[in-house]
């Protein structure tokens, strides 16, 4: 413990690079897109939510500034303090996933344990950050998976995975699967334990569809398969989505005009399906933009040099999460993939989830700057 | 490829770049083409189905026309009420309404489902009516909730209003929700699911005339099916008016007069063969059969022992006892076996095929010639005719007076009632004719079977001396000042003879005014001709016979069949009333009372 508070308190008065360096250096253009593409979600969430008496867009802007904020302080950090902190803001995190599990339960469907407004933040987001910190140090330590790797790496994922889902927020604790997907693209794995947990996994499969996932949960993915013979219950979202979509045709029908956004046919329209939303407003230019914006981003951000290898582990790590979780909710929203509750980075409303997304990239953004400067 | 445990290069950074940057163009490249695909080519159709979703039609009800009485004294009009409908969209979330809501409201939960799942079968409906007529209670309960409002509407909804009460409910009838066989089979005019229709009386006999065009609005809707704007508006037109022939304020008397015993009067104006005034008890109130009706409910109207919804005017089948005498004296007449001066000898019974035949008076009538057999009803003396007469003339002659078919009134679903031949016996019973039915059949007992619209028509072809009284209801009726409909009597005598009719009606005044059965009718100045019939339940031979009479089921039909003046005929008047006992003592004192109303009516009309 010493240890930890000394490093902090280092890191406070030591940030490690010049200013002049970090004017000079900071990724502007990834910044200006992080902003377009978060003011593009803004302008969606009024759209799709402007006859709501809680005003979503203006509660979004003031996360939105919250997160610019976070983002700059986050800057300033030592990246080498912040692996060092890691582990502990994981326990930490994972301790609020516990609290809110326990009073969750005490309050039927509550899912954040602070329920005022500004500090409704959600833990099950921010343990996305020490996860990945944790992860791109534990793979500068390991060749290709065996089975040790294997089991080591899913010990870490497993205690934020289970307390997650159980929350029951399947969704978010889906998405973790993409640290699983990005280690074995960047490891590779063993051919025998490859082939093992191919087996495994189908058996896995097999059990949980027959006695483990709950009917509506069986439902959601069937529907997924063929939305039309379900249309009127849980195929609803899919068709909806899609019709909305489908109808903004080339050019969209113009801003606060969608007829499925605004006479509320589109389900979830200011968080999973604001997607739709664009899609029917702005139609298949607005789409092409969004999606230019996203391809940038994701490309300069892949394309970084570092200093170290577990920067670089990070950034892949950091990077390929947002790319699984864009690529889930775009294609749920063409339904071509089940639909769960995932929202669209950057755009979707949510305050805890634009925070996390801006203190992760602030990472990425600072390893940069520690390349360039030295 | 794969990084190992070691330091990347520089190299290695670069080159994991490079497949990143492929990998990221291939993924953007497969979703811009998604895209495509669902924007631009089938852009269209998806389009459509939008306009699907958010456009919708509000059928506007019609106002139903209005029927008033040969003077234009409104008898069934609108009025407005409350109707609670469901929002279909909300259907899956039924369960989130609570049940202490829905006892407020005053519905219960498998009243709402099972309208729910018959309105189902046709998936076009976003609304679905699941009460009618909806106490303001209820309205004020629902619009002060807004966690109720999403799942019910309340529309404000023509209905009928009978500012007569239950008076005179089977000549309107009621109007009941649309059945799927009437739904199939009015397939082409305009009806639709959970719309209201004429299920009896005039209001199904006219319903093509009073039903209305229903108006239209095409509205934009969202999820929740709140209305956000309204593109085009037809209003609704209202049903055509149906002027009766019925005089209502003598029907509301003649109510009174029956009270609440159980049978049917009819007054016919035989100027001109309209209906002036037609009772059948006990009544029924057209208001609570009219709105959404639990089969419980209907299922206790069916089985009421009192058959509250038949109209025994048009519906009720009897025996017609002495009354069928007029009958069997006309068949007589003109198949010349008698005339009016054959004399007959009644001792009180006669001897006919081996088996005694009694006279209802036990002392005898003497000596009796035609017109005082029917003053006196003398059955000896239409036992000796009948033992004369053949089956199948007895029948013809019935025929020609109207027995036996329906009599053409505009009312729904009349009944013929029997009139026997050896034909009919033989197909229908499997058996021949026996001589000795005839004999029964000659005093209106056997299988003769009529209703009191036969015998009210009957009687209006003997007081005209053979010619069609052409009995209706419907006068004429008019839309917005044109005639649609007015009422052309058709032209038609009978075969039979007009003296012999004379001969019969001098016994039909008899029987009235010289102290005949019929005597409790007489009103000086009215000269009043009728029959009367008294038709026993049980044979006057059952030994417990004199027990069982003072029970009401087993007290005979007492009809009375009239009509005055004896020249010039004005009004018909048939009484029927069920085990209401001898004729003399209850039928015909009832028409005595009608007739001083008519009298009345007469002075001052």
């Amino acid at each position: 413990m010493p240890y930890l508070w000394h490093t902090a308190y280092t890191s406070y008065y030591n940030i490690g690079i010049r200013m002049s360096d970090f004017f000079k250096y900071f990724d502007r253009i990834s910044f200006v897109i992080m902003l377009l593409i978060s003011s593009l979600g803004i302008v969606l969430i009024f759209s799709a939510s402007h006859s709501n008496p809680s005003n979503f867009a203006l509660k979004q802007t003031i996360w939105l500034l919250v997160a610019i904020f976070i983002f700059f302080g986050v800057t300033l950090v030592k990246t080498t303090s912040l692996f060092k902190l890691a582990p502990l803001f994981f326990i930490a995190t994972l301790f609020i996933l516990v609290i809110q599990l326990i009073f969750g339960h005490f309050t039927a469907g509550v899912k954040s344990w602070i329920r005022t407004e500004l500090f409704n933040i959600q833990a099950s987001e921010l343990i996305k950050i020490p996860l990945t910190l944790i992860i791109a140090k534990f793979m500068t330590k390991i060749d290709a998976l065996s089975w040790g790797n294997l089991f080591r790496l899913l010990l870490l994922i497993s205690p934020a995975f289970f307390l997650i889902s159980i929350q029951p927020d399947l969704g978010t604790a889906f998405l973790l699967t993409s640290f699983l997907l990005m280690v074995l693209l960047l490891k590779g794995i063993r051919l025998s334990v490859l082939f093992t947990i191919l087996i495994l996994l189908s058996a896995i499969i097999i059990i949980s569809w027959n006695f483990l996932l709950k009917p509506y949960q069986k439902d959601r993915l069937i529907s997924f398969i063929n939305p039309e013979q379900y249309s009127q219950t849980i195929g609803y979202q899919v068709i909806q989505s899609k019709i909305a979509i489908g109808a903004g045709g080339l050019g969209g029908q113009g801003y606060l005009k969608g007829s499925q956004a605004q006479m509320k046919f589109l389900p979830a329209r200011h968080t999973d399906f604001i997607l739709s939303v664009l899609g029917e407003e702005f139609g298949f230019l607005g789409i092409s933009i969004l999606l230019f914006l996203f391809f940038l981003f994701f490309y300069r951000q892949f394309k970084i040099r570092v200093t170290s290898d577990e920067n670089f582990y990070y950034c892949y790590l950091f990077t390929g999460f947002i790319l699984f979780q864009f690529l889930i909710n775009v294609l749920m929203s063409i339904g071509l993939f089940p639909i769960m509750g995932v929202p669209l980075p950057f755009v979707s409303y949510g305050g805890s989830s634009m925070i996390t997304f801006f203190i992760g990239e602030a990472i990425i953004f600072r390893m940069k700057l520690d390349y360039y400067s030295t | 490829m794969f990084i190992e445990k070691r330091t990347i290069t520089a190299q290695e950074q670069k080159r994991i770049a490079t497949i990143s940057t492929i990998v990221l163009i291939s993924i953007f490249a497969i979703i811009l083409l998604a895209f495509w695909s669902i924007q631009i080519l089938k852009g269209k159709d998806f389009a459509q189905k939008a306009l699907k979703n958010i456009y919708a039609e509000i059928i506007l009800k019609a106002p139903r026309g209005v029927i008033s009485d040969r003077f234009g004294h409104v008898i069934a009009s609108n009025r407005l009420h409350f109707s609670l409908f469901f929002k279909n969209e909300q259907q899956s979330k039924i369960d989130q309404i609570s049940d202490k809501h829905l006892s407020q409201i005053g519905i219960n939960r498998s009243e709402v489902t099972s309208r729910l799942s018959y309105f189902s079968t046709r998936n076009t409906h976003s609304l679905i009516p699941i009460r009618r007529n909806l106490p303001i209670r209820s309205v004020v309960y629902i619009e002060s909730r807004p966690e109720l409002l999403p799942f019910f509407q309340i529309e404000i909804e023509p209905a009928r209003a009978y500012p007569f009460g239950d008076s005179g409910s089977h000549i309107l009838g009621f109007m009941g929700e649309i059945s799927s066989g009437e739904l199939e089979r009015l397939n082409d005019l305009g009806y639709s699911m959970g719309d209201v229709i004429g299920k009896s009386g005039l209001e199904k006999q006219y319903e093509h005339f009073l039903k209305g065009n229903k108006g239209k609005q095409s509205v934009i809707k969202d999820n929740q099916g709140t209305i956000h704007g309204i593109t085009e508006v037809r209003a609704p037109a209202i049903g055509a008016t149906v002027v009766t022939t019925l005089d209502f304020p003598i029907q509301e008397q003649v109510e009174q007069i029956f009270k609440d015993q159980i049978g049917t009067i009819a007054i016919l104006d035989l100027k001109d063969g309209g209906i002036l005034s037609l009772i059948s008890h006990p009544n029924f109130d057209p208001d609570t059969l009219s709105g959404i009706i639990t089969t419980e409910f209907w299922n206790a109207m069916l089985n009421d022992p009192n058959h509250p919804l038949q109209n025994r005017f048009t519906q009720g089948q009897y025996s017609p006892g002495s009354v069928f005498k007029l009958v069997v004296a006309l068949s007589g007449l003109s198949e010349q076996l008698i005339t009016p001066e054959t004399t007959v000898l009644c001792t009180g019974s006669v001897s006919i095929y081996d088996r005694p035949f009694r006279c209802w008076q036990t002392s005898g009538h003497g000596y009796v010639k035609l017109a005082e057999a029917i003053k006196g009803s003398c059955n000896v003396y239409f036992y000796q005719l009948g033992k004369k007469l053949d089956v199948d003339q007895i029948a013809y002659t019935a025929q020609q007076l109207g027995l036996g078919k329906t009599t053409g009134i505009d009312l729904p679903n009349e009944k013929e009632g029997i009139i026997p031949t050896k034909n009919w016996k033989e197909k229908e019973k499997n058996q021949p004719w026996f001589p000795g039915e005839t004999i029964s059949v000659s005093i209106g007992g056997g299988w003769v079977n009529v209703t009191p619209a036969q015998i009210l028509h009957m009687v209006s072809i003997i007081a005209l001396r053979g010619r069609e009284p052409n009995i209706h209801l419907v006068k004429k009726i008019e839309k917005d000042g044109q005639s649609l409909f007015s009422y052309q009597p058709k032209p038609n005598n009978c075969t039979i003879d007009k003296v012999y009719f004379e001969s019969v009606i001098e016994g039909m005044w008899r029987a009235v005014n010289k102290e005949g059965t019929a005597r409790r009718t007489a009103i000086p100045g009215m000269d009043i001709c009728g029959k009367t019939g008294t038709q026993q339940i049980i044979s006057k031979e059952n030994p417990s016979y004199s027990k069982l009479v003072h029970q009401t089921k087993f007290r005979p039909h007492a009809w009375f069949a009239s009509f005055a003046p004896r020249d010039n005929p004005r009004y018909a008047v048939v009484v029927l009333v069920e085990h209401g006992g001898d004729a003399g003592e209850f039928a015909v004192p009832l028409a005595h009372r009608v007739y001083q109303l008519l009298q009345y009516r007469d002075q001052n009309v």
